[in-house]
């Protein structure tokens, strides 16, 4: 977190600076099937975040020093493109991207039914075109309608949402600047259905309250946004090509 | 990826191409449809969608301030560069740029740099001290055929809807960056012995070789490639030219109209 408690987050009105109030999320939305090439994908749309995940297989897994022999592993790779953030990102991997690819890539083994495919990879590829705050939970987002997409059994959706705190407040879905100069980040993975957590990091300062109340948020958001990838999904099946 | 197809699927392309049919039922010189959309990525100075077929590509435009090379103090700088990461194809793994898509860039770049629709002494803020850096970036979503085509358009249609940051560096106002015309790709790849235009996933895999041809607004040529093994005829060249000064000529025109909007 930024952490420069002078800037202005929150109007008189209470609502937040771009007319939110504290528990509202940025309009998403979501496409499934959107990359011929790919065996499965999704377009998640989040405010201003853009990002597309793409599944191929399940395969073989290469180099066979990865293969698990009671299960499937989960590649994922999480990217951000060179144009998108402020400052252009030289291309490749860097150690947060590592980071959040390995964390993605547990929450996502942790939902999918892997145990069906023992000895096999499947690849889950998250692109970020344009980043807003809170990229990796659009990019998980992406990814399970992605995952559903490409017809691979799973035993819920995971949904990727966050909360925060900004001028001692608990806001749902920090924007850019809440996140640049808010107090804290609760991003979070979480199974719309079975109500569990698959995908939990934080960094900031919490009081357990506001860490409950932050929890209450995220799980409101993640069941707006479930329909909204049910709906994807539902719009894709109706359009029927392949 | 071991290719498995090409020798069942240079059968059928070759008795396809006796017939003068293609595979997805185009004719030699026909197109796939094309989208093009602009402005479309938060973040990107200037940005592109190209939904080619089943090829989609984004390009983005970002801008740099930078010290000028020593022997060209008044000239600012274009890079243009393209990645086929993994998410684009199961052919495509991680890892360092692969040659592949360094020529993809590299052939892009030339297009771009060679038309000179990009004046570099526009570029210059501080003679000696300071200069514009622009930079695009392809970035490959999907490769369903013909990628070089795809990125050639998205990357133009970047730059020429791209907005200069200056406030942001705070050397001035924002501005539109001064482009002066439009190089346009045209590619060609044999399949079944003969050349088509806008080859498509399986005829790049059970074809030949494959030709890039890039066209400035008066026609003229200012990049040219020849890619994979094979071996063609002056004839053919001419052939393929005077389709690519068609295709170029619409393409150029459907670029000029989305800028407007």
């Amino acid at each position: 977190m930024g952490g420069y408690g002078d800037v202005k987050l929150l109007r008189d009105d209470g609502k937040r600076l771009d007319g939110r109030t504290v528990d509202e999320m940025r309009p998403v939305s979501i496409e499934a099937g959107v990359l011929p090439a790919a065996d499965g994908s999704a377009m998640v749309t989040h405010g201003l975040n853009v990002a597309v995940a793409a599944v191929y297989g399940p395969m073989e897994a290469h180099p066979r020093k990865i293969q698990r022999q009671d299960r499937a592993v989960i590649d994922v790779r999480y990217n951000m493109a060179p144009f998108s953030t402020g400052d252009r990102i030289r291309p490749g991997f860097n150690r947060r991207s590592r980071e959040i690819s390995k964390v993605t890539a547990e929450a996502l083994e942790s939902v999918v039914l892997v145990e069906r495919y023992p000895r096999s990879k499947i690849r889950v590829e998250i692109e970020i075109l344009a980043a807003e705050a809170g990229t990796r939970c659009v990019g998980i987002t992406a990814a399970a309608v992605a995952l559903a997409d490409a017809g691979i059994p799973m035993r819920d959706m995971i949904v990727g949402v966050a909360s925060g705190k900004i001028e001692d407040t608990v806001v749902l879905d920090l924007d850019k600047a809440e996140d640049n100069y808010g107090q804290a980040d609760l991003p979070v993975g979480i199974l719309p259905n079975t109500g569990e957590i698959a995908f939990l990091q934080m960094d900031g300062d919490l009081s357990i309250e506001e860490f409950n109340l932050a929890m209450e948020y995220n799980f409101k958001a993640a069941s707006e946004i479930h329909e909204l990838m049910v709906d994807a999904l539902k719009r894709r099946y109706e359009r029927g090509d392949n | 990826m071991v290719e498995l197809v090409p020798t069942l699927l240079r059968q059928e392309l070759e008795r396809l191409a006796a017939e003068n049919q293609r595979i997805d039922g185009r004719g030699q010189w026909d197109s796939r449809d094309v989208s093009l959309e602009v402005d479309c990525l938060y973040n990107a100075e200037g940005s592109a969608k190209v939904v080619w077929g089943d090829t989609i590509i984004y390009a983005g435009v970002k801008f740099e301030i930078r010290t000028p090379w020593p022997d060209r103090p008044t000239q600012g700088s274009l890079m243009c560069g393209a990645e086929l990461r993994p998410v684009a194809h199961r052919k495509y793994e991680p890892g360092p740029p692969s040659p592949e898509s360094i020529e993809l860039g590299r052939v892009v770049d030339r297009g771009i740099r060679e038309s000179g629709c990009i004046d570099m002494e526009k570029l210059c803020i501080v003679p000696g001290e300071k200069v514009w850096g622009v930079m695009i970036d392809i970035h490959v979503l999907s490769d369903g055929g013909n990628i070089f085509d795809a990125a050639g358009l998205a990357a133009i249609a970047a730059l020429r809807t791209a907005v200069v940051p200056a406030e942001r560096f705070d050397v001035g106002e924002d501005h539109r960056l001064l482009v002066n015309g439009s190089p346009i790709m045209a590619s060609f790849t044999r399949a079944g012995g003969r050349f088509v235009y806008d080859p498509s996933e399986e005829e790049e895999l059970g074809g030949d070789e494959r030709i890039h041809i890039t066209l400035g607004d008066e026609g003229h040529l200012h990049s040219l490639q020849k890619g994979l093994r094979g071996v063609f005829t002056p004839s053919e060249f001419a052939e393929i030219l005077a389709v690519a000064e068609q295709k170029c000529t619409k393409l150029r025109e459907m670029v000029a109209e989305k800028e407007g909007n």
